[in-house]
């Protein structure tokens, strides 16, 4: 120990602890990493999962013999005054917004004198004023009483409610279908006339076509008043049986049959019952459309147009991504040139992504948008077609913002490939092209592969330069659909990361929309982080592939 | 070349020179055009840089005598001329034709004028007369479609005259103004030194309709020589020059006149003078061609209230002096901009950013009236018996480099400072464009961020690198590689939405973590130490670490359950409460705290990869030659790896310092974004790419403000590619000295 000491000229034994403990802290900062991913991946998974599960109906008797229904969603010890004892009390989802205008209450435990789970008490979705908590009481169709008490409510209002569902999607069918192409026509027709007018024909030629235009207007205005007749009369069908429920305070509410989601009695159902209810509310929130302006309901537009995005943008990407790799690496002269370009490249990825946006505003949407405006839809203007933000702006200002992560990913893919192999082919009598084209980018794949996956992660996951390209809160129509040219470049989509940003911070209720703005989160997290890790595995069995045979 | 394939060599030479040129070729645009993406960026930044140009477009022959005062159409087709004869000349532009000639008073009541002028911010003619009376005439031009072509008509009001001298003395210096209803004031200088105000108003009979019509008369002394009179658009303030270059000001309110109010502009008389569109900025020139702007500001100053009684006019700032007397000033009627017409000389100019745009000779000689045109894309000039029309081209005045980032004294404020603010809720709002506030706020979410990222980011990296077994690194990189792909808009959300309103109430435990945890990890490396040898022996090198996440856990659980015992021995039992008692500091919920901690977490795993490369990248002949020295693992890290990675650590400092100043949505959605200046960890900020997001969707294509956040976005750009270039620089060397060792 002595003869060590001296060998730092201090005392080992305390460098060595101090040695140590730096290390042990140093530990605690990995640890610390770890913990919060953890941390914050379970957050999400705990809370998006949470929103779909079914809680218990529990209903409060309080000592002033009021009752309330809800499902506890938070217990509490506060204080008010640091020299009271703490009250407890518990936060309750009570639902009944057309009733209490509060989609929570705060109550006291110490003013409660009893509570209870009822079998019988329901949760009703609706389509309008989110959840009702309460008992069922009478089905009505006009004046005529179908069923009267819970039990025969309840076993008569289950088939109901699939005859409506299949109502309403008959009423939808129709008002997207027929009612939607009519619409469609009748702009185009306007549009078609305002070009006429642009023309400039000689004034009888004008007159004729114009006339022939009205012509037809006139039919489909015709054609559309039949079917609105028709629309209005499923709609009077579909509200004809209405519910009348009580709350658990007493008050009765009518219903409309039409307007009902879905029913369910919580506490009747077992554990399994709830775990059946959680997956089909998953798979609800996939494919359904949103609701209440983006509150309740699904996200599938969002999911859509996000997909959708990215696979417009991986079209855009991937040629260009390689195409500049395969010239970085194969083509171009290596040199200082070359090696200052490759660091732009890269650089460009650490660019801030509202740069791109900014970018892609100014030059996508206003200067060749605008132009495209100026010379194929003069009709339209001033309202803009390709001169506002839209899908495909927005896809190309990603392919922007990710082809330097295709490039570098794509090079190093390229660079892994060893001479020998190429040599080999050259040797054969291969052009190099061809060597390219059949030895080298295959091998290359891979790497290319890993590339284009990050890159649609990262866009998948990006929001900022979106927001000012192309996203919108509610989008009325999908990008892509029946109607020629199916697909629709121009219209403005909804996408998964900027529902989080609008659903989150900029709806009425936030309280209440939390839970699904976590669902959105976790979803998005999760396509996100699988892509990721597909990436990563890609990458290393990559590696591990070539790992020394590069020559 | 052999054969082999069914093409013949010649066609497949081709194709492998047609390969070439179009991979080359492509490849390079592809790469240009990514460069051109700072090219595009320039391009639009560019206009903010052009000059203003002012031309003379038309000289006209306007008939009848000089023009004391001139009022043109929007489209600057039409111009209403009033000639000292009294008489209202309607002159078309393009061809200098008279098309309507109006008296401004009938036949039995005309006399003769004395001075003229067009009210700020308003499309009127006013003058003074030889009787002392003073008339208001409000003009309007209506614009009709016949077919394609536009045809503008111009409509003048019946006057309103005003008796202000009960001596009938022509009147030499005078202001007036009317607004829609028909409530007019008009004050003026008499001969007898005072300064008489009448003030006409019209009350409407809600039961009935009608409109009845009163009179006041007020007057107060004046022991000046009176020059200049102008009185604002909502006829509660009225300002004077005098011959002894002093500046006056009085207050009219309900018909009674303040107590007057005057500073000195220097000796030199003032010859014009005229009022911003606001009417809160006074224009000042004077015969030895002095050109000033005046403000009230407020004695305290602090408060935004210029009417309150300790305002007084202060002379803001000065532009460069005319060679001769300015004579007319005509304020730009959408901008804080000014036009001023000498004897030798006619400028442009803008207040808040302090520009002259431009200046050159008059474009005719003793000129009577000029008026900026309502588009403010042009000018008139008469006098002489002609008509000048100008064309001014003068997109972005707003802006120079001590408007973008330093202190401009704006109106309403009682001391230069850095303020952006740029929309306001009514037409003459001046747009406060400094972009020194959002650097600020940038730099102070970076700087909140990195105090985080760096020490985690960083040390965890050393650890993985040097005291983990390969094992335990497999599983720990891809997971710190998760983190980093997490979308920054979920990060955002759940800093605004959950953290920040739990950090809301758990700040003292926050506190207490930064203390606690490391003791505690400390302690549980103490532990693990003293457990025999040989029951460490089973476990990888580094086990420790993963035993410290569980302590950690409950290191902050129990950080919690100390919370309010803590709070309530050292805050006083409110944390918030005690800040605001002890600092002077407000809590606010969306603070710098909550972005440092979601900030810091995106950046973690960026500076952690780059460390931990860097790191693992020192060459194990020098590790185990320190080690073989008989250095222990720690020293050997510190005196041997640390050194020689210093130049990645710095690296990656720096990309994380990149990604942190262009994080957009994790401070939009966890700030409250509000453009101030403080170091305070519970107040939020508002950072350069936030301010992008939220302004840009509103900004007006080609505008300066459009144009200004091109700019935020270029510095961004410029700024993030400077560190990241320096940063690979770094590495890049790095690289080559551990391939030579």
């Amino acid at each position: 120990m002595r003869r060590e000491a001296s060998l730092y000229g201090g005392d080992r034994g305390w460098s060595e602890f101090l040695g140590r403990s730096l290390t042990w802290l140093c530990g605690g900062a990995l640890a610390f990493n770890i913990l919060l991913v953890l941390a914050i991946l379970s957050l999400l998974a705990w809370n998006g999962l949470g929103y779909f599960w079914q809680d218990d109906l529990v209903e409060f008797t309080m000592k002033d013999g009021t009752r309330v229904l809800g499902e506890i969603w938070q217990e509490e010890a506060i204080a008010i005054t640091p020299e009271m004892p703490a009250v407890d009390r518990l936060r309750l989802k009570i639902g009944n917004r057309d009733i209490t205008g509060l989609d929570f209450a705060w109550i006291d435990r110490a003013n409660i004198a009893s509570q209870r789970k009822p079998e019988d008490a329901v949760l009703i979705e609706r389509l309008e004023w989110g959840n009702f908590h309460g008992y069922l009481r009478e089905l009505h169709n006009g004046g005529l009483v179908l069923a009267q008490g819970s039990e025969a409510v309840w076993r008569k209002l289950l088939p109901l409610l699939a005859r409506k569902a299949a109502e309403r999607d008959r009423i939808r069918d129709l008002e997207r279908g027929d009612i939607g192409d009519i619409n469609y026509d009748i702009e185009k027709l306007r549009l078609a006339e305002r070009r006429l007018d642009l023309a400039g024909l000689p004034a009888t030629e004008l007159a004729r076509r114009k006339a022939e235009l009205d012509q037809e207007i006139a039919a489909r205005e015709a054609e559309y008043q039949r079917l609105a007749d028709q629309l209005s009369q499923m709609r009077q069908a579909l509200t004809a049986e209405t519910l009348v429920a009580q709350t658990a305070a007493g008050e009765t509410k009518e219903i409309p049959v039409g307007g009902i989601v879905s029913v369910i009695r919580p506490d009747s159902l077992g554990f399994f019952g709830k775990l059946g209810l959680q997956v089909k509310r998953i798979g609800q929130l996939i494919v359904d459309d949103p609701r209440e302006s983006n509150t309740e309901g699904g996200i599938f537009p969002a999911i859509f147009g996000t997909v959708m995005m990215v696979f417009l943008m991986s079209f855009a990407v991937a040629p260009l991504g390689v195409l500049a790799a395969v010239y970085l690496r194969e083509y171009a002269k290596q040199g200082l040139l070359v090696r200052l370009v490759r660091i732009a490249v890269n650089n460009l990825a650490g660019v801030p992504s509202i740069v791109f946006g900014v970018f892609g505003l100014g030059f996508f949407v206003y200067l060749i948008g605008g132009s495209i405006d100026r010379l194929f839809y003069p009709e339209a203007l001033p309202t803009p077609t390709f001169g506002t933000g839209g899908i495909l702006w927005a896809a190309l200002t990603l392919a922007l913002l990710t082809v330097p992560v295709v490039i570098v990913a794509a090079e190093e893919g390229l660079a892994a490939v060893p001479r020998i192999v190429r040599e080999g082919s050259l040797a054969l009598g291969a052009t190099k092209f061809e060597t390219i084209r059949k030895v080298v980018i295959p091998a290359a794949a891979p790497g290319i592969l890993t590339g284009m996956i990050l890159a649609m992660a990262r866009a998948a996951g990006e929001v900022a330069p979106l927001m000012i390209v192309g996203m919108v809160k509610l989008a009325p129509t999908l990008p892509l659909d029946g109607r020629p040219p199916f697909l629709h470049l121009e219209r403005k989509f909804m996408h998964l990361g900027f529902h989080i940003f609008d659903v989150g911070f900029q709806s009425p209720n936030v309280e209440a929309t939390t839970p699904l703005v976590f669902a959105t989160a976790l979803l998005l997290i999760t396509v996100v982080t699988v892509m990721n890790l597909l990436a990563i595995s890609l990458r290393n069995h990559l590696r591990r592939k070539y790992a020394g045979s590069a020559v | 070349m052999s054969n082999g394939n069914d093409q013949t060599p010649w066609r497949r030479r081709a194709a492998d020179r047609v390969a070439h040129w179009v991979v080359s070729a492509g490849g390079l645009a592809i790469i240009v055009s990514i460069l051109g993406i700072l090219v595009f960026i320039l391009i639009e930044v560019w206009p903010l840089l052009i000059p203003a140009r002012v031309t003379v477009t038309r000289q006209l022959v306007l008939p009848g005598p000089a023009a004391g005062a001139l009022v043109a159409d929007e489209h600057r087709t039409h111009v209403a001329a009033l000639g000292r004869d009294g008489r209202i000349r309607v002159v078309r532009l393009s061809d200098g034709r008279v098309v309507a000639i109006q008296d401004l008073l009938a036949a039995p009541e005309r006399s003769e004028l004395v001075d003229m002028q067009v009210p700020p911010e308003s499309t009127t003619l006013a003058a003074s007369t030889r009787d002392g009376r003073v008339v208001i005439a409000p003009v309007a031009f209506t614009v009709t479609f016949a077919g394609q072509s536009r045809v503008v008509t111009p409509e003048i009001a019946t006057p309103v005259a005003l008796e202000l001298d009960l001596e009938r003395q022509p009147l030499q210096s005078f202001a007036a103004q009317i607004d829609g209803d028909g409530n007019a004031t008009a004050a003026a200088a008499l001969a007898d030194g005072t300064i008489a105000v009448v003030r006409r108003s019209m009350t409407e009979n809600e039961m009935t309709g009608e409109t009845t019509e009163s009179t006041e008369r007020a007057s107060a002394q004046a022991p000046y020589r009176i020059t200049h009179l102008v009185l604002d658009a909502s006829q509660q303030n009225l300002y004077g020059g005098t011959e002894g270059g002093e500046i006056l000001w009085w207050r009219l309110q309900e018909g009674q006149i303040s107590e007057m109010q005057a500073s000195s502009a220097g000796r030199s008389p003032i010859t014009a003078l005229n009022l911003l569109i606001g009417g809160r900025s006074l224009v000042v020139g004077q015969q030895d061609g002095a050109l000033s702007v005046w403000m009230p500001v407020s004695h305290g100053g602090e408060a935004d209230d210029e009417q309150s009684a300790s305002a007084r006019m202060t002379r803001i700032r000065d532009f460069p002096a005319q060679p001769g007397a300015v004579r007319l000033i005509a304020p730009s009627p959408r901008r804080k901009g000014f036009l001023a017409l000498g004897d030798r000389q006619l400028g442009l100019y803008y207040s808040t950013s302090h520009r002259t745009l431009w200046t050159g000779t008059p474009p005719l000689a003793g000129a009577s009236a000029l008026v900026a045109t309502p588009k403010d894309d042009g000018a008139l000039v008469a006098g002489s018996g002609r008509l000048a029309s100008l064309d001014i081209r003068n997109p972005h005045p707003e802006i120079t480099l001590q408007t973008l980032f330093g202190k401009v004294w704006y109106e309403g404020y009682g001391r230069p400072d850095y303020v952006w603010q740029s929309t306001g809720g009514s037409d003459d709002f001046e747009p406060k464009l400094s972009l020194t506030p959002l650097l600020f706020g940038t730099l102070k979410g970076t700087f909140y961020s990195l105090f985080l990222a760096i020490p985690l980011g960083v040390f965890g990296a050393m650890y993985v690198s040097q005291f983990m077994h390969p094992v335990y690194k497999r599983t720990v990189k891809p997971l710190v590689e998760i983190m980093a792909s997490l979308p920054s808009v979920v990060l955002g959300f759940l800093a605004g939405l959950w953290l920040a309103p739990r950090i809301e109430h758990a700040v003292p435990g926050l506190i207490l973590a930064v203390f606690l945890l490391p003791l505690a990890v400390l302690l549980a490396g103490w532990g693990w130490s003293k457990l025999p040898r040989a029951f460490r022996g089973r476990f990888p090198l580094g086990t420790e670490a993963l035993g410290f996440v569980v302590v950690l856990a409950l290191g902050i659980w129990v950080c919690f359950a100390l919370e309010r015992p803590f709070e309530h021995l050292a805050f006083d039992s409110n944390f918030q409460h005690w800040l605001l008692q002890a600092t002077g500091l407000a809590y606010d919920q969306r603070n710098a705290v909550v972005v440092g901690l979601a900030m810091g977490f995106a950046v973690i795993p960026i500076i952690f990869a780059i460390a931990e490369d860097a790191f693992t990248n020192v060459p194990s002949n020098l590790v185990a030659g320190s080690l073989a020295l008989g250095a222990d693992r720690w020293q050997t890290v510190t005196r041997v790896v640390l050194p020689t990675a210093s130049p990645g650590i710095f690296s990656a400092v720096m990309v994380g310092f990149g990604r942190a100043v262009g994080e957009t949505m994790i401070v939009l959605m966890a700030t409250g974004n509000t453009p101030i200046m403080d170091w305070d960890p519970f107040n939020g900020f508002r950072t350069l790419s936030a301010n992008i997001a939220v302004e840009i969707p509103e900004a007006p294509h080609g505008e300066t403000l459009y144009r200004t956040l091109f700019l935020a976005a270029l510095l961004l750009f410029v700024l993030t590619f400077v560190v990241n270039t320096v940063a690979e620089l770094v590495r890049q060397r790095l690289r080559e000295r551990f391939s030579q060792l």
